[in-house]
């Protein structure tokens, strides 16, 4: 089967998975401007931004030979659970009835439908080798993301301006490569090391800030809808961390409920001080996320957020009252089609400025000389 | 003690249950009226910009209730049916108000609407918390609840035999129930199926009265309410998988029931601007619709809205109807 999928953020992930269950793998082009046009022509007006990047994504997958596109459902309450059948809808209508679109509803809500898919893209794949391939899958997704933490942690020391960004493209690539288990080790370990042998600056604790990043999933994981933002705070001297890594989307998500990491719960119990019940897409996470930074001593808060996103709309709705109470600056960013690039950097900015004036004279003086022990430091929080 | 009750979003729906519950329990319940400029502004001001028009509008209500009554009710619909639940906004109205509405604190009375099969909203288990704000007992809740859910039968009974449901609660208001069961106008040469959700159809500021206006124009009206919500349902039942919230299955199941009936010439979508479960309630009607060769138009408002647009906009369309239905009939003669 020519097989493709949504890009979103570390799109090797999926196409590892199915390269490891044998499939051809039509890697879906990074979305570009193309991208979006293709899926605001073809979505309705008022789908979410997320939607219509999906199905420019999907139309440039069939246009590079795929057959079968690959997503998940999700169960509600909010539209992301409709997409894929949305999707189907549109794709038939512009014609193309020999495209198979499979989707992976939660389990639950029918386990029959659940492993029929799942017998699709095992593509006969015998069990044991399914597994012991999903693990090595599983660990791959964990050091991955290690290593992107730590990226996000140097470059904004980097002495040569872009060089932290270049060796996480390398790293990418050569992860691209990985097959088993032992390999993966070993790439990891000496990524590892390629990232500590970027020069950098000696940081003073007064001038280091640190700006979590919250919001709904795909605009906070992909990088060419938000346009890079991780990179922009990065070359502003900003260290940043996301609200969501997709290893721990895996765990939180993926892992039977008692087994979830008691970290997920505790960011739910956060976030229901504000939202009282789950309300569906990233809400009631990125309150109990926005708390979670502060308590761990971040400076501020970006907010993403696809325009008129329903739950995001309450966390918005709620966050003059969040950053009062909790004390902690959050810039809210819509995003849509029409979000200008450079009106969105001016804000950042404006907003980083802020950070750096309040945080001046709050904190004790302390240096990091070594980076080494300043990015291990805090990977505790990994696992 | 004096409770308001916002006259916005669920309130078309539910007001007679409400009102009566409230009232059993001894409460002066205030009506915060239909919408008025003045309310939009004081909503606007308090929300985020980017929220729809209903919200906007529910939060001036509640602010406007906060100046008239000691309590402002603002239940937490979080579903009446499995496995569907109700737009998120719903579900977090309660918070979006504590976080936009500043006197709001310790005023507002939510319940939380969680039922797993049940439209009525009548089991006493959500209602509760009166107990722990007011000292009621759960018997008095009970039996509150149940006479409201007795006045609520027979609002639906109304509905169902034809009354909209602003018409239904003039009814209810005026207390004419038998008289106006299955009183309904039927001599339009046209018949519209006007789709939405109560709060867009049915407040004048959004919708600009369309339903009045329609009918001024000699148009008979159906909408969702007059079928009920099993009916509704059943239309639904070639669908893969029904749509996550259960007032746009409403619409949608009415959509498709209409779409069969040989007495409605055409549908309208009306739909508040930026509203995210009708981007797909929208686009599987006006598909459906072309499928059944019915004329369909969507009717886009929000509190911006121009009115001589949309009049215009109906009166082409009612025409439209109109012209194909004597071709129509030209022909058989
Ligand atoms: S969470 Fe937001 S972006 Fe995602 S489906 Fe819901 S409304 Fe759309
Ligand atoms: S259903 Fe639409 S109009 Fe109603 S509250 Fe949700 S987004 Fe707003």
């Amino acid at each position: 089967m020519k097989v493709s999928f949504p890009y979103m953020g570390s799109a090797i992930v999926y196409k590892k998975l199915f390269e490891f269950l044998e499939h051809e793998v039509i890697m879906p082009p990074k979305p570009t401007q193309r991208t979006m046009d293709l899926g605001v022509k073809y979505s309705p007006e008022f789908a979410c931004i997320p939607l219509k990047m999906v199905m420019g994504t999907y139309l440039e997958a069939i246009e590079k030979g795929a057959k079968v596109l690959v997503t998940s459902g999700g169960h509600g309450p909010c539209r992301a659970g409709f997409y894929g059948d949305t999707h189907r809808n549109i794709l038939k209508s512009l014609g193309y009835d020999d495209i198979e679109l499979i989707i992976f509803d939660a389990p639950q809500d029918s386990w029959r439908a659940f492993f029929r898919n799942v017998q699709k893209i095992r593509n006969g794949v015998p069990w044991h080798k399914v597994i012991n391939r999903m693990y090595t899958l599983y660990r791959f997704v964990q050091k991955l993301d290690e290593l992107e933490k730590m990226v996000q942690k140097i470059r904004p020391y980097e002495v040569n301006k872009g060089q932290t960004t270049q060796v996480w493209n390398q790293i990418q690539e050569r992860f691209d490569k990985i097959k088993t288990r032992k390999e993966l080790y070993k790439v990891y370990e000496e990524c590892k090391q390629l990232l500590f042998s970027i020069p950098t600056r000696k940081v003073d604790e007064k001038d280091r800030i640190r700006v979590g990043i919250v919001g709904e999933i795909y605009v906070v994981m992909e990088s060419s809808i938000n346009f890079g933002i991780e990179e922009i705070l990065g070359n502003l001297g900003v260290e940043v961390e996301r609200s969501l890594y997709l290893f721990e989307w895996i765990n939180d998500n993926l892992v039977p409920w008692i087994l979830r990491p008691k970290r997920f719960k505790e960011i739910i119990k956060k976030g229901q001080r504000y939202i009282k019940i789950l309300i569906g897409g990233h809400a009631v996470e990125t309150v109990g996320h926005i708390i979670d930074f502060k308590e761990r001593g971040f400076d501020g808060i970006v907010h993403l957020m696809p325009f008129a996103c329903l739950p995001e709309l309450v966390t918005q709705s709620l966050i003059p009252k969040i950053s009062k109470e909790v004390d902690i600056p959050i810039l809210s960013l819509p995003i849509d089609e029409q979000t200008g690039k450079a009106n969105m950097l001016t804000r950042i900015e404006a907003f980083i400025d802020l950070l750096k004036n309040r945080k001046r004279g709050k904190t004790k003086e302390v240096f990091i000389d070594n980076i080494q022990e300043h990015v291990q430091e805090e990977r505790v929080v990994m696992v | 003690m004096k409770i308001a009750i916002p006259h916005s979003l669920l309130y078309y729906y539910y007001f007679p249950l409400w009102d009566t519950f409230f009232k059993e329990l001894g409460f002066e319940v205030v009506d915060t009226g239909p919408t008025t400029k003045d309310i939009l502004d004081k909503g606007s001001k308090a929300a985020v910009a980017d929220i729809c028009a209903p919200i906007k509008i529910f939060t001036g209500h509640v602010i406007e209730g906060l100046e008239k009554a000691d309590y402002v009710f603002v239940p937490r619909f979080a579903r009446i049916k499995k496995p569907e639940y109700f737009c998120p906004k719903f579900m977090g109205l309660p918070d979006i108000i504590e976080g936009t509405v500043e006197k709001s604190k310790g005023r507002v009375i939510s319940p939380i609407i969680n039922e797993k099969n049940n439209e009525n909203i009548s089991s006493p288990r959500g209602y509760e918390i009166l107990i722990d704000m007011f000292g009621f007992s759960h018997r008095e809740i009970r039996l509150a609840i149940k006479r409201a859910e007795e006045v609520f039968e027979r609002f639906k009974s109304l509905m169902h035999s034809g009354l909209s449901c602003d018409k239904a609660l003039n009814s209810y208001r005026t207390g004419r129930w038998e008289e106006d069961l299955g009183k309904v106008k039927k001599d339009g040469d046209v018949t519209i199926a006007v789709l939405g959700y109560v709060y867009d159809v049915y407040d004048s500021f959004i919708s600009m009265d369309v339903v009045k206006k329609l009918e001024t124009l000699g148009v008979n009206i159906k909408t969702f309410e007059m079928v009920p919500q099993e009916v509704a349902y059943e239309s639904l039942k070639h669908y893969r998988k029904r749509l996550f919230w259960t007032f746009s299955n409403r619409v949608l199941g009415a959509g498709l029931y209409y779409l069969k009936d040989p007495d409605v010439d055409g549908i309208i979508h009306v739909t508040a601007f930026g509203c995210g479960p009708d981007a797909i309630v929208g686009r599987f009607l006006q598909f459906e619709s072309d499928v059944a060769g019915k004329p369909f138009t969507t009717l886009r408002v929000d509190e911006h809205t121009g009115e001589g647009h949309m009049v215009t906009r109906i009166e082409a369309f009612v025409d439209m109807l109109r012209r194909k239905k004597w071709a129509k009939l030209s022909e058989v003669l």
